[in-house]
């Protein structure tokens, strides 16, 4: 022992290693959602975005593209109001719960836990989570969904996967919205899928408008495709 | 239609909402240590050492400051936190070897092409902790 030890452990002082995940409770209870989601042969769904980029609006679109091909249940992260929830029933949502976290950036898997235990789990075929608006937080606080989304817009730019590379790596599938102004606002296409493959070699990148429609046939083939490979397994 | 309120987190009145992310975290880490401190024993835990990686997001002084709150009245209050850092990085191909990229585009500095990136960066761990018994 050195002279250090030797003292140190004359006071009772000892080192513990622990190596333990700081969100391991987190990911414990978003498995647990995973499993559940599974056992109903549900698809869970992530959508993580700015404030702004248009999630409820490609759920309201999704709502609609996938009308008699799957029944959409949705849970609402916001820090206040309902006003999401109102809008993706409207849409024709075949269930939808609404989460106000009174403050809190992001939700995390407890919070989906309720959710899920409100939601008529044996009539739904996916679950679309509407993330608190942040492409930050979120991105680390797993929920038990089987597919993050990472949702930009043209109009915010592109350099966002500069920004924010942790949500761009880690997504199974970027969909930039607004793709109808491109022509109006500063968005490099070729610098943006640029940096975006160097974060995340496979994912598809879906450009596509949910005011006009355009390009959003596409997106509702490949999560009717994940669904079947959910079902497969 | 349903939802409900939620409480924010479980500490004392916080109200910048810009340290959530850290406060979730270390209510987590706080729970964590205590429950490792109570199964070996310890009186007092004298240090707690936390890698965190770059993509991770979280903010050290926001970290200190959600750890002082939230480990008052509790067994590791005192605690030195202590935060190794660790980069994000990617590799170049062409040149087989790792960079940290510059800030405005994800390229190698050598080569200019762009890279992929790699695992570095992620780590979010609770290490080890220094104890008292």
């Amino acid at each position: 022992m050195t002279s250090h030890e030797s003292l140190a452990a004359m006071h009772g002082v000892k080192t513990i290693s622990i190596v333990q995940n700081m969100l391991e409770q987190n990911d414990l209870a978003a498995e647990a959602n995973r499993q559940r989601l599974r056992q109903h042969g549900i698809l869970g769904v992530n959508l993580i975005a700015a404030p702004g980029a248009g999630k409820t609006s490609l759920i309201s679109r999704l709502i609609a593209t996938l009308q008699g091909q799957a029944r959409l249940g949705v849970i609402e992260g916001d820090i206040a109001g309902t006003i999401d929830t109102q809008k993706v029933l409207a849409a024709g949502a075949a269930d939808a719960v609404q989460i106000n976290t009174g403050g809190n950036c992001h939700l995390e898997a407890g919070m989906i836990r309720r959710a899920l235990d409100d939601l008529d789990l044996a009539n739904l075929d996916i679950v679309l989570i509407e993330n608190v608006g942040n492409l930050v937080c979120p991105t680390h606080w797993a929920l038990g969904e089987q597919l993050k989304i990472c949702l930009s817009s043209a109009a915010e730019g592109h350099d966002k996967p500069i920004k924010y590379p942790e949500i761009f790596a880690v997504s199974h599938a970027i969909v930039i919205n607004k793709i109808d102004l491109i022509e109006l606002v500063d968005f490099d296409r070729a610098f943006f899928y640029e940096s975006v493959r160097a974060l995340n070699p496979n994912a598809p990148i879906f450009e596509l408008s949910c005011r006009n429609g355009e390009g959003v046939l596409a997106f509702g083939v490949w999560i009717l495709d994940c669904l079947k490979q959910v079902r497969d397994q | 239609m349903k939802g409900y309120n939620l409480e924010v987190g479980r500490a004392a009145p916080l109200t910048d909402a810009i340290f959530m992310h850290e406060l979730s975290v270390m209510t987590a880490v706080l729970d964590a240590v205590e429950q490792h401190a109570q199964q070996v024993g310890a009186r007092k835990v004298l240090a707690i050492n936390l890698v965190v990686g770059e993509r991770t997001s979280f903010v050290d002084d926001a970290l200190l400051f959600c750890f002082d709150m939230l480990a008052e009245g509790r067994l590791p209050a005192g605690a030195r936190l202590n935060i190794r850092r660790t980069p994000m990085r990617f590799h170049c191909a062409s040149c087989a070897s790792d960079y940290e990229p510059s800030g405005a585009h994800f390229r190698c500095p050598s080569c200019d092409r762009p890279g992929q990136i790699t695992n570095d960066g992620r780590e979010l761990l609770i290490e080890s902790m220094e104890i008292e018994t």
